[in-house]
């Protein structure tokens, strides 16, 4: 885990030095340009300030503190365990539990929104196996009423991602879980592009139907290769294009370097602007890959649905690499075969506790209970012998997919200064009788179990069982 | 309640011990009975001959092999409602799958595709399920076939304790209309009907339009029809449901429902009918425009309108997260014992195995567990596994590929 977060801060540091740059000298770079055309809206009002106290306390960065409290004010985190309310709304958290908003590293929510119908279902551009040049924030339905189930779980953040029919899927986007009519009003400020890749069973089943490429293992190898081949290409011969226009001021005609979406994508993973996420179950994959990523000098920031990981958890340790996991799914093809429950706790004790373990959902159901796949892979290991913490495990759900996805400077640990995305549990979240009470996003009661109607409803939910009523 | 009783079935199918049974004293329990008496501290179990012999405090048996099972809940082992445990192995790879047809319909009998040596068996099992409905997936139109019942002792030999104990249908959105469904249906019953009263004319070559059906399917829907065995109707839309009713009171069959994520809407109707109710209390997604009004609370809404319901989970190889299910019930407002009720004698009552399992009680099979925790927790599992009597391993190949791995990384 130690050589992930400076590598994060520093892409994170590169996007905000490129937007500091783009205001500068607007309209000089590509990248820049994208930044400027598709950034997020997102501005929350100023919200109160507002004391909780009393509370069990799981930070997110390791600790777990009893009888504690926690200062909001402004939508940042302003103090933790100082009782002093200062005009502050106080809320008793007696015999209750917080811990930071929940991220959910693997989402199709929006892009595979409920209730799933051919007209919505646009999480997958399963017509050529390299789209890179896709972006699931242009898939997103923002009235899904999924986002509101999950935000009753708990769920602050979440990284949307294109399915995983392609070798490159696309490209992916992080959201808040917040009501807004666009999706740039959802978009996570500065959180960095992702890139989907698939490993193993789906895209050579899908292209191998057809009879095309690929429809093996080594045929996706092979079509990861030749992409990044080109993406190189595609570098090198920009950069010559831009060196010829700024040199040469003779009256030679320059030939136009045409923009191209796909190499756009796969050179800002190049760059390191752009994260690969990457489907991948088997172990022997996933060395692959990281070998691939060795090829050509990107990095693998995370490996999702590992069903294997355990087989290789030192080597992702010594690579920097985070594994996404399900507690307990299994058998639903055959790379998933070989579950373990033990996968995520494995991954997070490998050479010397050093792993990056994520609990992911890729469930519109278990992203509304990620607190309680926590919850059974933490006792898995516990039953296995390894000496893990409920403090160290609520990292699965909250800190490690931030660092994951780039905006752990921001969310995923309570600290003061970060974002006010925070859980009110009614009791332990390791226990199955226990329930998100209220949920904060950026200071904000965003959903509130005490109170009917505590929560702001999508367009969907509004008179669809009865025009008088509401969906729940 | 209309479901009637298979016991007298179930006599003649059981299989025979012809083992010695060990006689098992379990000392100092908390007794999750599954019945009235509720939970019961300090408890002492004893197992003789593969069934419960005793239950009370301060037991005593000489040469009864002693396990303490202090400060630890023991309760009748699971039962899944609606699975497809030994029918299918990896779900997207059709060769290691049994569950559907394409010749039979409501006639198609599992019995033969059952795989005792499956890996989803010890796995569910650690999970705490001892037994299961196996249920057909998809047969020939809108009828699956029937289900059977099955121990998980994962003995070779293995045979169903309930053959053929119900039907299964499915009724709902799909490309062809769900008025043409119910014709499907309704002339199903009629054709069984009318083969009944001819039979011995189609015996003897007299000619019968059989539709889409073969004899053997109508002769298994009369079955339905003589209320010998229930109709398990997956349907989840609320005006589905009372069409269903409907139907089913017009012929005056039994019916159980399944899925039903939209019940809570006519909790009451379904409570008048006795109509039990299989489902994942966690579906609250509003997948189709058949489950719009899906919620979290429809397991405890239906509960407490009256409803008979069974806990089931959506997943074959994770059949045993309807526990994780009937915990989330337990924290939307069902209570405790009703949600564990739900795991056990509901399930076994509607399918007549009550005489047998379901419940801890003097005289059942000894199917019961002894728990690291509280057995509706996510984070618990089983310490121990009895099934008739006898103790069966709780190990995995999960845990084999665990051990194996943990070794390897430095972690054992």
């Amino acid at each position: 885990m130690k050589n992930i977060p400076e590598n994060k801060v520093s892409n994170v540091l590169i996007i905000l030095l490129l937007l500091i740059h783009t205001q500068l000298a607007y309209g000089e770079s590509e990248s820049e340009l994208i930044n400027q055309a598709y950034q997020s809206t997102y501005k929350p009002d100023t919200s109160p300030r507002i004391l909780i106290k009393n509370a069990t306390i799981l930070t997110g960065t390791g600790e777990l503190l009893e009888n504690s409290s926690i200062l909001i004010d402004s939508n940042r985190i302003v103090s933790i365990g100082n009782d002093d309310a200062n005009n502050a709304e106080i809320i008793d958290a007696k015999g209750k539990w917080i811990t930071p908003g929940i991220i959910d590293i693997h989402s199709h929510m929006g892009v595979y929104p409920a209730p799933s119908l051919r007209g919505n279902s646009d999480g997958n551009e399963a017509t050529n196996p390299v789209t890179p040049h896709v972006w699931a924030e242009h898939s997103v339905w923002t009235q899904d009423p999924q986002f509101t189930l999950a935000l009753k779980g708990g769920i602050t953040t979440f990284h949307v991602l294109p399915g995983s029919a392609n070798l490159f899927g696309g490209r992916g986007v992080t959201l808040k879980n917040t009501r807004s009519v666009t999706v740039q009003g959802m978009k996570f400020p500065n959180a960095p592009y992702t890139l989907k890749m698939a490993c193993g069973e789906n895209p050579k089943r899908v292209y191998g139907n057809r009879d095309s490429e690929p429809s093996t293992r080594m045929g996706n190898v092979a079509g990861y290769r030749e992409a990044w081949i080109d993406a190189q290409s595609y570098m090198q011969a920009k950069a010559l294009s831009e060196k010829l226009s700024d040199d040469e001021e003779s009256d030679e005609e320059q030939e136009l370097f045409k923009r191209d979406l796909k190499m756009e994508t796969l050179s800002g993973v190049l760059k390191g602007e752009i994260l690969i996420q990457n489907h991948c179950y088997r172990g022997e994959e996933m060395a692959v890959m990281i070998d691939i990523a060795k090829e050509f000098n990107y990095r693998v920031t995370a490996f999702h649905h590992a069903i294997e990981a355990y087989k290789v958890a030192d080597l992702l340790a010594d690579n920097g690499v985070c594994a996404a996991m399900w507690a307990d799914w299994w058998g639903f093809k055959n790379e998933a075969y070989d579950m373990v429950w033990e996968n995520v706790a494995m991954v997070d004790q490998a050479v010397n506790g050093t792993g990056c373990a994520i609990v992911h959902s890729d469930s519109a159901v278990g992203i509304q209970h990620l607190n309680q796949e926590a919850s059974k892979a933490l006792s898995a290991g516990l039953r296995a012998g390894l000496d893990i913490s409920k403090a160290r495990a609520i990292q699965w759900i909250t800190l490690n997919p931030a660092k994951a996805l780039g905006i752990s400077d921001q969310v995923g640990s309570l600290e003061v200064g970060k974002m006010a995305d925070l859980v009110i549990w009614d009791g332990d979240p390791f226990s199955t009788f226990s329930k998100a009470e209220k949920v904060f996003i950026d200071g904000h009661l965003s959903f509130d179990a005490t109170k009917k109607g505590g929560f702001i409803r999508t367009d969907f939910d509004l008179g669809i069982i009865n025009p008088e009523g509401d969906r729940l | 309640m209309k479901i009637i009783k298979y016991s007298l079935v179930f006599l003649f199918l059981s299989p025979l011990h012809a083992e010695i049974n060990e006689t098992i004293l379990i000392k100092n329990a908390t007794a999750m009975t599954a019945m009235k008496s509720g939970t019961l501290q300090n408890t002492d179990i004893l197992i003789v001959d593969g069934l419960i012999a005793k239950i009370g405090q301060n037991l005593n048996f000489e040469n009864a092999i002693v396990i303490d099972a202090t400060n630890h809940f023991v309760t009748p082992g699971l039962i899944a409602p609606h699975s497809m445990i030994g029918l299918q192995e990896i779900e997207l790879e059709a060769e290691t799958r049994d569950d559907s047809t394409d010749y039979f319909s409501s006639g198609f009998s599992i019995v033969d595709a059952y795989n005792p040596s499956s890996a989803l068996i010890p796995h569910n099992r650690t999970g705490g399920i001892t037994t299961a409905i196996v249920t057909p997936s998809s047969g020939h139109h809108v009828f699956s076939g029937m289900a059977s019942v099955f121990k998980l002792d994962g003995k070779l030999t293995e045979e169903s304790i309930g053959q053929d104990i119900a039907m299964v249908m499915s009724f709902g959105g799909s490309e062809d209309s769900r008025a043409s469904q119910m014709l499907l249906i309704k002339d199903g019953f009629i054709k069984a009907k009318n083969y009944h009263k001819s039979r011995s004319q189609i015996m003897r070559g007299g000619y019968f339009d059989f539709g889409y059906y073969t004899p053997r399917d109508l002769e298994a829907i009369l079955r339905v029809v003589s209320k010998e065995i229930p109709l398990i109707v997956r349907t989840d839309r609320a005006r589905d449901i009372l069409r269903m009713i409907a139907f089913s009171n017009s012929h005056e069959i039994d019916i159980i429902l399944a899925g039903a994520k939209e019940a809570w809407r006519i909790a009451d109707k379904i409570a008048l009918e006795s109509i039990p109710v299989i489902l994942d209390p966690m579906d609250n997604i509003p997948s189709s425009f058949d489950s719009i009004a899906a919620r979290m609370d429809n397991a405890s809404i239906l509960n407490n309108a009256g409803v008979k319901i069974l806990i089931t989970s959506q997943s074959t190889h994770n059949s045993y997260l309807s526990r994780q299910g009937a915990g989330n019930a337990v924290a939307y407002g069902l209570s405790e014992e009703d949600a564990l009720k739900a795991l056990t004698i509901n399930v076994a009552s509607v399918f007549g195995l009550d005489e047998r399992i379901g419940t801890l009680e003097v005289g059942k099979d000894a199917d019961l567990l002894i728990w690291d925790g509280h057995p509706l927790e996510v984070s618990s599992f089983t310490k121990k596994i009895y099934i008739d009597g006898k103790e069966i391993s709780t190990v995995t190949r999960s845990q084999r590929l665990r051990d194996r791995y943990l070794k390897k990384l430095g972690l054992d």
